[in-house]
Parts: structure tokens; C-alpha cells; sequence
């Protein structure tokens, strides 16, 4: 206890381990380069959160802290100028070796100082506003994404391209986006759309509401959510769910139990068993990239659509078949049909 | 034991102070980037004597804008609670009481998100919308606490048994409450809320709340140092207090609006952080005694203290990624809490 002793004595003592700390730790310590002093051509632009924002010209010290701006980046082939992103972004596998600035809720303000960035990017999804004020007040610009739709993915991904000065990339990027995007379209024209329930989690069983970029890609991909929340990611009940009778359930790949083994446990849980999807084992498991607003999202689009109607795109050749045997009919509808019925089974036995 | 004189508390409290500051410079110094102790020197002499252009490196942009606010916020939130929670132990003559356990962070919290939610349906001037967050908070604590005490009354008398039951039944009813809110109201501003209620000072604050802190801290903790020699009274019993002369319901009505508005500002600006209330008093109470006078100012000192060092080990342990101060207090204060326990009881 401190007042058993001699104050004095106590003090000169804390002093002392107070040298001998600090001067320990400053050993450690690493020299930080000093900022580089020279001043950028800046321009202002609006971010899709309405502000106005003074971005460099080029942009050359990007963070990214949130996964899809990260693969945003990689696709219009600007990772050279990407100095920093978060513990999630794992994809490209390169871009797991930039260096982390933590996570996107609570990045570290002092590691995204130290990386010098010109430019900060982040998205409403992902990110806290705090974290936008803190930077505001940290003289860092930041400019935020916000897109709810696939294809405002995609004009977003050439916004972004404009404001990072591969404004070419970004048109040819976004140009092949929507490009397949629109064969997709032809193709699952006259098809109809299968009722699916998109699994984030199980437990809690968490799905996708109606205004999310995800809800849009199932369209897109000729399904549509059971789901009708205007929550960003509704907890949904299972007996509504059971009540409701998905035609198939749709997993991202490593965010939920998706494993083969994990589809045999869910057959047997108390709920999950009442339902056709899970009875006849109607699975679909898609990339992760599916919960993630970057240009990835279209590869997604089109396996699901693949997994959801093989049959769409067997037409091309029943459609081919169509032409040469315009002349009887009946034919053809019969090796369409047949051409369907093979597709389906083949659905079935995804997974 | 010798008698308190007001020089025997300005040692200890200069002692105290000096442990603070040294706390402060290596909190300075740890964190994710490493700063040298010659750069923060220089830096800190040229912030004293007003030579912020002078800065130029890395350390000035980390160190001033960053890290010192952020102990700063540390210190006052620490000092905040502390205070409050030595007061309500003082005043319900119960060591398990603090604003934590009583539901009082709970409320403030409640308001806190209320006052979010009302903030982003209007359009506020970013200053004043500023301080919204903080008078929702003050609003809940106060409101808690007068509920707390309604329930607490048994015949016009305070039981401290019955008040604490009520407390911990309303921190309860209260987090219910938060859930429901933030299940149910998908605001941008809400995002991270899950994580501000767990603690947490890595969000930095504008610098007119900042003063608004300070300010609030030191005239809350004025009023309750005015009633330090009736607290003591009051530790003999409320009747007893009575009969010495004690104005007990000025008192009573003085600290409890007082640590409502330290608890209220402390839960706006880091989350209910628990802990820090609860174990400060009684470590400081082992070490100074229990005369008010002395261990007012020694528990703001120590809950300064005790934040700085979580909060320094929250912003190291898992670097570059912060942890939420909160955890780190539950983890170690709970522990340290139980030694106490056993100790006193053996």
C-alpha cells in the first residue's frame, strides 16, 4: 500500500521503471518515413453518399476497406496502386498480401495514416460512418460506393474506374459486365423464375431482403426470394419458410454449412426436414463472391442460373434442332421436352 | 490511523496523478505504428508551445490526432465512471453498486440509440446533431435512476437490497429493449451500434463533445465533492446520517443527478463500459480508506488510470485489429473483482 512507504522513495522508483520501459520499447521502434512532400493535382467528385469529395489525380495510395471495393480494384487492374485493405479481403489471393489495416467495421485509424493513402474507399455495407468522419477530420478523402442493385454494381465499378483514372477500363469492364448480363437475359427469357430461399446463415436462419444487390442477382439469374423483408439481412422464421416451400435453397460456398456432410445433418434437423427443397435435395451453392458488390457478382449470376435451369442453356441446341425440324413440330416439342426432363433430373442431383 | 489533511490528499493525489501521466506517455507511445520516444518528445514540446506547423512527420498525425484523444476520451470516461460508481456505493451503503449493475448504462445507452434514431430522421447541423447523442444519453440515465429508486423505496425508505434487484431487473428489461431496437430499425447509423455497446473508445469524437465532457465532468464532480463529508456520515446509516444533520435528501438528490450526468456522458461517447465503476472504488478503498474526501479524487484518478491501460492493451493485443475496451475491462476486472472478494471475506 502507498501510504505505508516513503512517497519519495516510491516516486523516484516509478520514475526509474518508467526510463527503463520506455527506453526497452523505443528500441523496438521503427522508423516511420516521412510524407512525401508534393502537392497532387486534385479534382472534385460526388460519391454515391451525395458528398463532394477532392480526390487525387491519379490516385496512386488507395485503401480499400471493404473486400468488394478490394476486388473491384484487382478488376480494373489498378492493384498496383493499392496500398492497403482489410483482414476480409481474400480475394484475389494477392490481395491477401497487402497490408491490413484490420477489419472493416473497426479499421485502425493510426495503420491507414501510416500507409499514406491519397484515398480511402468505402462502402456503406461495410463500413461505419464514424469511420468516415474520423478520416473527414483526419484531412483523408474518402470516397464512398453504395450500390443496391447488380447493375448499379456495375455503373458503380465505372464511376469508381472514372475516379480512379482508368476511366477505359471501367467502360470496357462495365461494357462486358452487361453484355453477358443481357445473353443471360435472352436466354432465361421465356423460363420461369424457380422460388428460392437464399441461406446466409442457419443458425440463426438469415437470408437476403428484397432491396439487397443479392435479391437482385437471384432475379437475375431467373430466381426469385421467397423472402419479402426490407431488412438488409432479415432472420426469418422457419415455420414461415416451411410454410412458404422454397423450390430450392442457395448457399454461399464457405459462409454457411455447406458442406456435403452439413446437407445430410440438415435433413435430419427438426423444421429443415418439412421442407421439399431439403426432401429432394434441391441445393445450389454458389461462390462467396455472391454477398459481395464487385464485378465478380456476374460469374456468380450466370453458374446459378446454370444450376438453377440447365435447361435454358441446353435450348440453344434444342433451338438449333428447332430450325432443321421446323417442319414437324411435334418432334420438336417431344425432344424438347425430353431435353427438359434430362435437365431437371441433372438439377436434382446438384450437390 | 492518521487524520486526512487537505495536505495528505494533495500528495496522494499528485502521486496518482504521476502514475496517470506515466500511464499516458506509454500509451502515447504503444500502438499498432510504432512512434519513437524522441519524435514524441519533440512533437508533444511543439503541440505545448503551439507549434503545431512544425510538425511534419508520420507521429504528429497518429500521436495528436489520433492517439491523444482518444486517452483522452479514456481518462475523462474512466475518471466518469469511477466517480459515479463510488458515489451510488456510497450513497445505497452497497459494494455491488454501479451505474452498471443498477441499469444506469443500460438507460443511458437506451437514449443514446433513441437519440441516433431521432437524429438521422432529422436533419441536424453536424454540430448540434453532435450533441444530441450525448443528452439522449443523460435523459435515459436520468430516467433510469429515478426508476430504479422508485423501485428500490419500501416505506418511504431506500432498500439497498430491493434497489439493487430493481437495478439489475431493469439493466435486464433494458437490453431487451436495445435488441429490439437494433433488430428493428436498420438506420446507416445504427451500424457498429453492437459494437459501440460493448465499449469502446476507438471512435473519435468531435472536439466540441470533447469539451462538453470535460466541462460536464468537472462540474458533476464538484457537486458530488461537496457532499464528500455527508457521504461519510451517510456510511454509518441514512437515519443515523439524519440525526448528525445531514441534509439527506439534498444529498441524495445532488449525487444522483450529478453521477446521472457522468454516466450519461461516459455511455454516449464509449458505450457502457463495464467493470470500471465497480472495481476502481473498492481497489482504492483498499488502498486510501474510505473517507470520501480522499477517495473521490483517488477513484477519478484510478478509473483514468485503469481505461488508459485497457484501452491500451484493447488498441495492442490484437493489432492492427482494435478490441472493443469493454472486453478487455470484463476480462480483467472480473477476475481482480473475485480476488477482492475472497480476500476481504477471508
Amino acid at each position: 500500500m502507498l501510504n505505508g512507504k516513503n512517497p519519495q522513495k516510491q516516486r523516484g522508483t516509478i520514475i526509474t521503471i518508467a526510463f527503463l520501459v520506455l527506453c526497452a520499447t523505443d528500441l523496438r521502434a521503427q522508423t516511420v518515413s516521412p510524407a512525401a512532400p508534393m502537392v497532387p493535382a486534385t479534382r472534385m467528385v460526388i460519391d454515391e453518399a451525395g458528398r463532394s469529395v477532392r480526390v487525387p489525380v491519379p490516385a496512386t495510395r488507395i485503401i480499400s476497406l471493404a473486400p468488394s471495393l478490394t476486388e473491384t480494384i484487382y478488376a480494373l487492374n489498378l492493384q498496383d496502386h493499392l496500398v492497403g485493405d482489410t483482414d476480409f479481403c481474400n480475394y484475389p489471393p494477392d490481395a491477401q498480401k497487402k497490408p491490413k489495416v484490420g477489419g472493416g467495421i473497426n479499421p485502425n485509424l493510426e495503420e491507414i495514416v501510416a500507409l499514406h493513402p491519397d484515398l480511402v474507399l468505402v462502402t456503406n455495407s461495410f463500413n461505419r460512418l464514424d469511420t468516415v468522419r474520423a478520416l473527414d477530420s483526419l484531412g483523408i478523402p474518402s470516397y464512398d460506393v453504395d450500390p443496391h442493385t447488380v447493375d448499379e454494381i456495375i455503373i458503380s465499378t465505372e464511376k469508381l474506374a472514372d475516379v480512379l483514372g482508368a476511366a477505359e477500363a471501367g467502360k470496357s469492364l462495365a461494357g462486358s459486365l452487361q453484355n453477358r448480363l443481357e445473353v443471360l437475359k435472352t436466354k432465361l427469357e421465356s423460363v420461369p423464375p424457380t422460388r428460392v430461399l437464399f441461406v446466409v446463415w442457419t443458425e440463426p436462419l438469415m437470408s437476403v431482403g428484397k432491396g439487397t444487390f443479392v435479391a437482385d442477382a437471384l432475379r437475375k439469374a431467373g430466381a426469385n426470394s421467397i423472402v419479402d423483408s426490407s431488412k438488409d439481412w432479415p432472420q426469418m422464421n422457419l415455420e414461415e419458410v416451411v410454410h412458404l416451400q422454397p423450390d430450392f435453397l442457395i448457399f454461399p460456398e464457405t459462409h454457411s454449412d455447406a458442406g456435403a456432410h452439413d446437407f445430410d445433418a440438415l435433413a435430419l434437423k427438426p423444421g429443415w426436414r418439412l421442407l421439399d427443397a431439403v426432401h429432394n435435395r434441391k441445393y445450389a451453392v454458389v461462390s462467396d463472391a455472391v454477398i459481395r458488390p464487385a464485378p465478380r457478382i456476374v460469374s456468380v449470376i450466370e453458374d446459378l442460373a446454370h444450376q438453377l435451369h440447365p435447361a435454358a442453356f441446353q435450348e440453344n441446341l434444342a433451338g438449333e434442332r428447332d430450325k432443321v425440324l421446323q417442319n414437324h413440330p411435334n418432334k420438336t416439342h417431344t425432344q424438347m421436352a425430353t431435353a427438359k426432363d434430362a435437365a431437371k433430373t441433372e438439377a436434382q442431383c446438384v450437390r | 490511523m492518521r487524520p486526512l489533511t487537505l495536505q495528505r490528499v494533495v500528495l496522494r493525489c499528485a502521486i496518482l496523478a504521476a502514475i496517470l501521466f506515466f500511464v499516458v506517455v506509454v500509451a502515447l507511445k504503444m500502438g499498432a505504428v510504432q512512434v519513437s520516444l524522441y519524435g514524441l518528445a519533440r512533437d508533444l514540446l511543439s503541440v505545448l508551445f503551439g507549434h503545431t506547423q512544425a510538425i511534419s512527420s508520420d507521429y504528429g498525425m497518429i500521436v495528436m490526432d489520433i492517439r491523444l484523444p482518444r486517452i483522452l476520451l479514456g481518462l475523462v470516461v474512466g475518471a466518469s465512471l469511477a466517480v459515479a460508481g463510488t458515489s451510488f456505493q456510497a450513497l445505497l451503503r452497497n459494494p455491488l453498486a454501479d451505474p452498471y449493475v443498477l441499469g444506469i448504462s443500460s438507460g443511458a445507452a437506451v437514449g443514446s440509440i433513441l437519440a441516433l434514431i431521432i437524429e438521422s430522421s432529422l436533419s441536424f447541423s453536424p454540430e448540434v446533431a453532435g450533441l444530441i447523442t450525448p443528452l439522449g444519453a443523460f435523459l435515459g440515465a436520468a430516467i433510469t435512476i429515478a426508476a430504479v429508486y422508485f423501485l428500490g423505496r419500501r416505506e418511504g425508505q431506500i432498500d439497498s437490497g430491493t434497489l439493487l434487484l430493481g437495478g439489475i431487473i431493469t439493466a435486464s428489461f433494458l437490453s431487451a429493449v436495445i435488441m429490439f431496437l437494433l433488430s428493428s430499425l436498420a438506420g446507416g447509423n445504427l451500424r457498429g451500434a453492437t459494437y459501440w455497446l460493448m465499449g469502446d473508445l476507438s471512435t473519435p469524437q468531435p472536439k466540441s463533445l470533447l469539451y462538453l465532457l470535460g466541462v460536464g465532468f468537472v462540474i458533476a464532480f464538484g457537486a458530488i465533492y461537496t457532499t464528500a463529508s455527508d457521504l461519510n456520515l451517510l456510511l454509518a446509516g441514512e437515519k443515523e446520517a439524519m440525526h448528525l444533520g445531514v441534509d439527506v435528501r439534498r444529498v441524495r438528490v445532488v449525487v444522483y443527478l450529478a453521477a446521472s450526468v457522468l454516466t450519461g456522458l461516459a455511455v454516449s461517447v464509449s458505450g457502457a463500459i463495464g467493470y470500471v465503476g465497480l472495481l476502481v472504488p473498492h481497489v482504492m478503498r483498499l488502498i486510501f480508506g474510505s473517507d470520501h474526501r480522499m477517495l473521490l479524487p483517488a477513484a477519478a484518478l484510478g478509473g483514468a488510470i485503469g481505461i488508459v491501460v485497457a484501452d491500451t492493451l484493447a488498441r495492442t493485443i490484437t493489432s492492427p485489429t482494435d478490441l472493443p475496451v469493454g472486453a478487455v475491462t470484463a476480462l480483467v476486472g472480473a477476475p481482480v473483482f473475485i480476488y477482492l472478494l475472497r480476500r476481504r471475506l477471508a
